[in-house]
Formats: C-alpha cells, structure tokens, sequence
C-alpha cells in the first residue's frame, strides 16, 4: 500500500455562485465522499488550510524573508488536502475522479516517497 | 439532492442553509439597516461558502446554525472594519452578544417580508426579492421558476434594492393604517409565488414545488403572528394547502398536465385538505368575503368530492359567479363556463361565453379556445370542437399545453371518422 497526498487547489470564485440549496448538496456529496473513503480504509488524514494565513520564508542574500500570503484572492492557492492509502497511481485517480472537487476546481495527487 | 449525495447526513438537515440564510440576512439587515441588505446577504453567502469548505473535512459541527451564524457575524465584523463610515455602527455591536432587541411585534424574517412587499417596488420586484432574501432562493433557480434569464432577474433584483435604498425603506413593522396596505401586498406576493408554483404547465417541476412549499410557509409565519393574522391571509393559506394537496396527482408519468376528471384522487394529500379546511373554517370569523375565501371555497368542492362525477359544481358555479364580480379576470370567466357547462349543460356555458366573442384579448388567450374546444367536444361537436383546438394550437404556448391540444385535436379527428 501506498500513500498519496491529494491536495485541494481553491478556485477563488467557484462556490460563491452558489445559492444556499446548490451549496447544501454540493456539501452532501462532499461529505458523502469522504464517507466512502473512509469506508474503504483508505482515508488517513483530511485538513482544511486556513485562508490567508501563509507565510513565505526563504533566504535573500544574507537574511531570510519572510513574507505574508499566499491570499485566496491569487490563483493556484491550496485550500486543504486528504491523505489516503491506496495501492498505486491508478487507484488514487480513481478514487480522486468521484470528488466534486473536481467540478470546480481541481485536484493534485502527489504519492508520499516512502524511501 | 439525496440521490447524488447518498445518505443523509447527520444534522445536516433539509433546506439547513436556505433557512439559516433567511434567518441570517433578517437578523443582519436588523441590524445594519435595509440599506446594507446586499451586505447582509454577502456576509451570509460568505459564511456558507466557508462551511462549504470546512464541513467536509471537519464533519458537520453539532450546532451547524450557531457555527454559521457566527462565521457570518465575524465577516461582517471583517468587513464593516474595514469600511471607516461604519465604524460607529461597529463600536456600538457587541459580537458575542446575544441577537439585538427585535421589532417589537414582529420577528425579523416577518419584518423582512414586509420590507421585500414595499409598494415602492413592482409586482415583479416584490415576488423576486421575498424569494431572494426570505426564502433563500438563488438567482438561477429564481430565473428557472419563472422561465427568464438569470441576468434579468440580477438586474432586477439590483433594481430593487436600489429603490428601498432611495425610499428610505426602514425593516420596522409598518403602523397599523399603513399595515392593511402592506398586507394585501404581501398576501398579492404569496399568491403569486405560490400560482407561479402551481402551474405545472413549465419550468423545473423541483423547484416550483419549492415556491408553493415556500408560499406556504411564509403564510404560516404571517398567520402565525398576532400583528398580522387575518381572516383574508387565513383563507389565502387555506387556498394554497388546498391546492397543494393535488400537486402530486397533477401530472402524468410524462409531466403532461392532468385535468381534474383525470387525476387520481387517492393521490390527493389527505392530510394537506383536512389542514386546508380548518384553516379555511377559521377564515370565516368575519363577514368580508374576499376573493381568497372564494377560491378557497371552490379548492374546497373539488377536494371534497370523492369523484368527480360527484362534485358540487352548483355551488362552484355560485363561487365563480361572485368571483368575477369582485376580482374579474379572463381566467375566472372561462373557469366559470366550465362550472355553468357542469350543471346547465354546455349550449348554456358556450351561451355564456359569447360574450367574449368581440374581445381582443380574448381571442388571443389559448386557454379561451381550449375552453370552447373541450365545451364542444363534451357537447358531442368534435368537428367546431377540432377547429377551436386548431385555433389554440395557432397561438403561443408552452410544450406540456401543446402536446395536450394535440390530444384532444386527434381524438376530436377520432370521433369525426367513428361517428
């Protein structure tokens, strides 16, 4: 078994056209898929990030710089992850297409060296 | 919804954020004014996004409303922080206290209907903007109910809020003269949420059922309270229950209209008509006679008759008779031939309705010349009868209504080659 990490890209204005019923099962089938994962023994871990909150911190000459951000307002922001178990690549895309994440914005699966 | 969700979820209740949304931007405009009502509604909007992307990883919170009521306030606070004209306001708003003081006698969301039933506002305006704010209703679906363009309802809406802006509109319960007023308004917009409903004839069949549920429910709250309970209010929700009672015998497997004689009535809400009839019991506590009480007492003999060959169309009849009398209409009119047809027979009700022979708008009406067309086949005429079809045929309407003239069309054409 293999770890994977699927991170949850925000698309800044996807949710905020929803009206209150839209929104009510979008969330449904959120929570209905996390269930399945967790029925299947393949959810291991599952965060929100908090908004605007980043820092950035890298050196610059002498000193290290530490800047806010990034904002949700800019574009390829994380908004949370799931971290699952499953057998391979394969299993983790399939498990990943029935997100409706994917519906408005998009997911990025990256496997957990375990080396 | 719960065919693509899977099972419920646990307090996850239906319509949580439709209820919560109208609960929220009531309290809000209560408390930042009515000229802050597109604030308001940003801040719940926001609030609802936000357990949007939170719920999923955390699980539903054990008080969903109180978590979203709290994510709204702290985005308003968020945002009139930002906003120096206001920080007056804010000084003032203690967040963790509990809901300000309330209109004296009158909840928010009452006081919100009233406030979406000004008369500074159009008919149009007034019923897009109580589904908007009170019943928590998107713009698309908005658009869908009433077969227009979402941008068009936008507008409307933006239109709308701007005139309350301009007129000064305050979300406190109108004085008692001023209160008469209103409430016809508001009970002229129930009305018209829950018809627009009612017709099954087009549109998203889900969501017209949810503007007579909705209908209902705010006529509920309006009769609930003492301020604004009314005998004419108490027969306009006795209408609607009435009514609603049949919605799901209205239409066939297809989602073609079925006509009364055509219903199975075993799939008349029981428990809907008893409901409707106490309440329409209670709405003769005085002696106005209102057109609601009419149509409530005409809902009534339908529901009432176990067949329809044992209906009360005499009394119908009567009904209609002082129906037009007081609220005339081209509806009412045709409705009353039916009735005059049912228990004089139908040379009389095609007597009746030449009257209108002469009227423009009327000959433009499809349903005038279905009306004369199904007299005429009940009258044993199929060939007059298959000719006013046609003539309905030639005029606009929708798919549902035309696919039913082209019924009676080929079974008028039937009965002419099988005499």
């Amino acid at each position: 078994m293999s770890r994977f990490l699927l991170l949850a890209y925000e698309s800044p204005v996807a949710f905020t056209e929803l009206s209150p019923e839209e929104a009510q099962s979008l969330l449904q089938r959120y929570i209905a898929w996390t269930e399945r994962l967790r029925a299947g023994g393949h959810l291991l871990d599952s965060n929100k990030l908090k908004d605007g909150a980043g820092r950035a911190v890298r050196r610059e000459g002498s000193e290290v710089v530490v800047r806010d951000g990034p904002y949700a307002e800019t574009k390829e922001v994380i908004g949370g992850y799931w971290l699952i178990e499953t057998r391979d690549y394969d299993g983790a895309v399939a498990l990943a297409r029935d997100c409706p994440h994917v519906d408005y914005a998009h997911l990025v699966i990256r496997q957990i060296d375990e080396l | 919804m719960s065919s693509e969700g899977g099972a419920p979820v646990r307090g996850l209740v239906e319509h949580l954020f439709r209820r919560q949304w109208s609960r929220l931007v009531a309290a809000l405009t209560a408390m930042l004014g009515p000229d802050r009502l597109d604030l308001a509604e940003e801040v719940v909007q926001d609030a609802i996004v936000r357990a949007l992307e939170t719920w999923p990883h955390r699980g539903v919170p054990d008080d969903p409303a109180a978590w979203l009521a709290r994510a709204a306030r702290n985005r308003a606070i968020d945002v009139l922080r930002r906003e120096n004209s206001l920080q007056g306001k804010l000084a003032a708003w203690d967040p963790d206290a509990p809901p300000p003081a309330r209109a004296p006698h009158m909840d928010d969301e009452l006081a919100m209907i009233f406030l979406c039933c000004h008369p500074a506002l159009s008919r149009g305006a007034r019923v897009a903007l109580t589904l908007k704010t009170v019943g928590g209703f998107g713009i698309t679906e908005i658009a869908r109910a009433f077969l227009a363009e979402p941008d068009a309802i936008a507008q409307r809406l933006v239109r709308a809020k701007r005139i309350l802006r301009e007129s000064g509109a305050e979300l406190t319960p109108p004085d008692p003269d001023a209160l008469r007023e209103r409430l016809d308004s508001v009970h002229d917009v129930l009305y018209l949420m829950f018809n627009e409903g009612y017709q099954a004839a087009s549109g998203n069949a889900l969501v017209r059922a949810e503007l007579c549920t909705e209908a209902i429910r705010l006529g509920e709250l309006i009769a609930a309270n003492p301020v604004t309970a009314s005998a004419e209010g108490d027969a306009l929700l006795a209408l609607m229950y009435l009514q609603a009672s049949r919605l799901a015998a209205r239409m066939d497997v297809d989602g073609a209209p079925l006509l009364l004689d055509e219903q199975d009535r075993s799939l008349w809400d029981r428990a809907m008509i008893a409901h409707g009839l106490r309440i329409l019991e209670r709405s003769a506590r005085d002696d106005r006679v209102t057109r609601f009480h009419l149509e409530a007492g005409i809902a009534a003999c339908h529901a009432g008759a176990p067949r329809f060959e044992e209906t009360d169309w005499a009394r119908i009849e009567d009904l209609y008779m002082q129906l037009q009398a007081l609220n005339d209409s081209s509806v009412v009119a045709l409705n009353r031939a039916v009735a005059i047809g049912m228990t004089r027979g139908t040379a009389c009700a095609l007597t009746f309705l030449d009257r209108y022979a002469d009227d423009p708008a009327m000959q433009r009406y499809v349903l005038y010349h279905a009306t004369i067309g199904e007299l005429l086949r009940r009258g044993n005429e199929p060939e007059r009868a298959a000719e006013a079809f046609r003539r309905a045929l030639d005029l606009p309407a929708s798919e549902p209504e035309r696919a039913f003239l082209r019924r009676r069309l080929a079974a008028c054409d039937q009965l002419r080659e099988t005499p």
